[in-house]
């Protein structure tokens, strides 16, 4: 498996996009509340789990697997972050402290780490599984968080931060855009893994509908660059608007 | 008010709040005193009148209503428990004692008799026969002269300005010679007749004064109760107010979701009376600093803060 082969220009500026939105997003968990410390560090794992693609070791299969459960973990733990600052909105509780979070997601990504090292080497397709996993998680959770931002907004839409849930709101449409288009390629088996799975398996694999499976990688890559793009975005202006 | 010789002052004008008037009277009893106890309040006077350590007559005089013995000495207790008056102690001889004491409770012989219809050298003649013990009254309406006669004979005179007993008619004759001049003749008892009489022993001055005691300090209490359901309305309505604006300046700052918090923090500290607490105040601030770092920047938090704290102390001080 050679995932390195894989790396484009435009894989490159989106890791490089979510590096820059991973470090802003953690330095604000750092000096704010407890309730950012999910949401932020949730954005900071998207880095983590992107930047497989430029690892050297990233053809290394139980590495990839790792990668990909963190991209999971990522959107569980942003969804958590997103749940705490609505519930917040409506009771105004702020208790709580941030080390269980580090913690909690330290050792959610732990766990499964040994889950991945004690059951045999991921071959393609299991990777794709996983992959799958991963995407479907940030879909439903996407849609799941967009709702959540609605509600957010219209309880504190007069606030000074308001706007800065809209532009959340932009950021998991970027997001549903780019993980829905390849949950899409993957369901309908048109993704580069699958590709890749029948070519090692010598099988034939034949795309009926290439305008569809272009278009969907289109939106995948804009929707991957536009994600990390708006979320170093939004965290600057929240950073500003809380300044 | 009643204006009598003064004799010998005892004391004058001591405030009638510091005195005991059962342990007073026993003091002047066992101290066989003759004279008068001259009780001034705000609203009213009251005399006892003391003859050989006697408390033969007690008078309470309050616009046009008059109360005397048990009843005066009840109202003297509840005017002094109330506070506000002044008490003069004159010590006078038995006679004038009497002389005064028919002026307040002595019978009215004659009343209101223009001095020019009056033959008066026979009317001082019938009082030397019947051997009178009493007062007689010559006033006009601005000017007035007393009397007093012991067994038909004059004992002297007092008049408006003086201060006591003088030997000299002079004054008298004067007021007797105006225009419209008029005559009161009142009688009384001999000094040794009215000794037989003692409102010390006919009633119980001790309990009288416990009661009023009691009834005055459940007033107090109930005043004291008003007072403060009173105080403690008009502080709610402070608090209240103050609780609508603070609610008010975290809408300016933060939205609608600002009342929401302000109400939230107040609760926790035990409702709006905690505003009056400078411990509570500060968690209260804290509390809303706390969520509020999450809703709006931390340069309007400050002067959201500033503006709160001020408020509270402007409110809660002023």
């Amino acid at each position: 498996m050679v995932f390195s082969a894989d790396v484009t220009t435009i894989s490159i500026i989106q890791v490089l996009f979510w590096f820059l939105a991973g470090i802003i997003s953690f330095y604000f968990s750092i000096g704010n509340a407890r309730i950012w410390t999910s949401i932020s560090l949730g954005f900071f794992l998207i880095f983590i789990s992107q930047a497989y693609l430029l690892a050297p070791w990233s053809d290394y299969p139980r590495l990839a697997a790792i990668h990909y459960i963190i991209g999971t973990v990522a959107i569980m733990v942003m969804t958590h972050g997103f749940q705490e600052y609505y519930v917040f909105s409506r009771t105004l509780e702020t208790g709580g402290n941030k080390a269980p979070v580090y913690l909690g997601t330290l050792a959610v990504i732990l766990a499964s780490a040994v889950f991945v090292f004690i059951n045999p080497e991921p071959t393609y397709n299991v990777l794709r599984n996983i992959r799958m996993i991963e995407n479907a998680n940030w879909v439903f959770l996407s849609l799941i968080n967009i709702d959540m931002i609605r509600k957010i907004y219209l309880q504190i839409r007069d606030s000074v931060i308001a706007r800065g849930f809209i532009a959340f709101g932009a950021v998991f449409v970027c997001i549903l855009l780019w993980k829905g288009s390849e949950l899409y390629l993957q369901v309908f088996c048109w993704d580069n893994d699958w590709h890749l799975f029948m070519q090692s398996i010598s099988a034939y694999n034949n795309v009926d509908y290439p305008g569809r499976v272009n278009f969907s990688l289109l939106v995948h890559q804009a929707g991957g660059l536009l994600s990390g793009l708006s979320v170093g975005g939004t965290f600057i202006y929240l950073f500003r608007l809380l300044r | 008010m009643f204006l009598l010789p003064k004799g010998t002052p005892l004391y004058e004008n001591i405030a009638a709040a510091k005195i005991k008037l059962p342990e007073m009277l026993d003091k002047l009893k066992s101290g066989g005193f003759t004279g008068y106890l001259n009780f001034l309040f705000p609203s009213s006077n009251g005399i006892l009148f003391y003859e050989g350590g006697k408390l033969i007559s007690a008078l309470h005089e309050r616009e046009k209503s008059r109360l005397s013995g048990f009843e005066a000495i009840a109202e003297l207790c509840n005017q002094i428990l109330s506070g506000g008056g002044s008490l003069s102690v004159y010590r006078l001889s038995k006679d004038l004692v009497m002389g005064l004491h028919a002026l307040l409770h002595g019978e009215v012989l004659y009343k209101g008799q223009e001095l020019k219809l009056i033959d008066i050298k026979g009317l001082l003649e019938k009082m030397k026969v019947c051997q009178l013990n009493g007062c007689l009254r010559i006033y006009t309406e601005d000017r007035s002269a007393l009397i007093f006669y012991k067994e038909g004979a004059p004992l002297g005179f007092f008049h408006d300005g003086s201060n006591d007993i003088e030997t000299s008619a002079s004054e008298s004759q004067k007021i007797a010679g105006l225009p419209g001049a008029k005559i009161d003749v009142l009688s009384t008892k001999s000094a040794d007749e009215l000794m037989l009489y003692d409102l010390l022993e006919m009633v119980n001055i001790g309990k009288i004064w416990e009661s009023n005691k009691i009834r005055h300090a459940a007033q107090m209490e109930q005043l004291t109760r008003e007072a403060q359901e009173r105080d403690s309305k008009q502080q709610d309505e402070i608090l209240r107010e103050l609780e609508d604006d603070l609610k008010e300046v975290a809408v300016a700052y933060m939205g609608k979701v600002g009342r929401t918090l302000v109400d939230k923090e107040l609760n926790e500290q035990g409702g709006r009376n905690a505003l009056l607490d400078a411990d509570k105040v500060a968690k209260f601030l804290a509390g809303v600093e706390k969520s509020s770092k999450l809703l709006t920047s931390l340069s309007k938090l400050k002067e959201m803060s500033d503006l709160m704290k001020n408020e509270i102390l402007a409110r809660v001080n002023g």
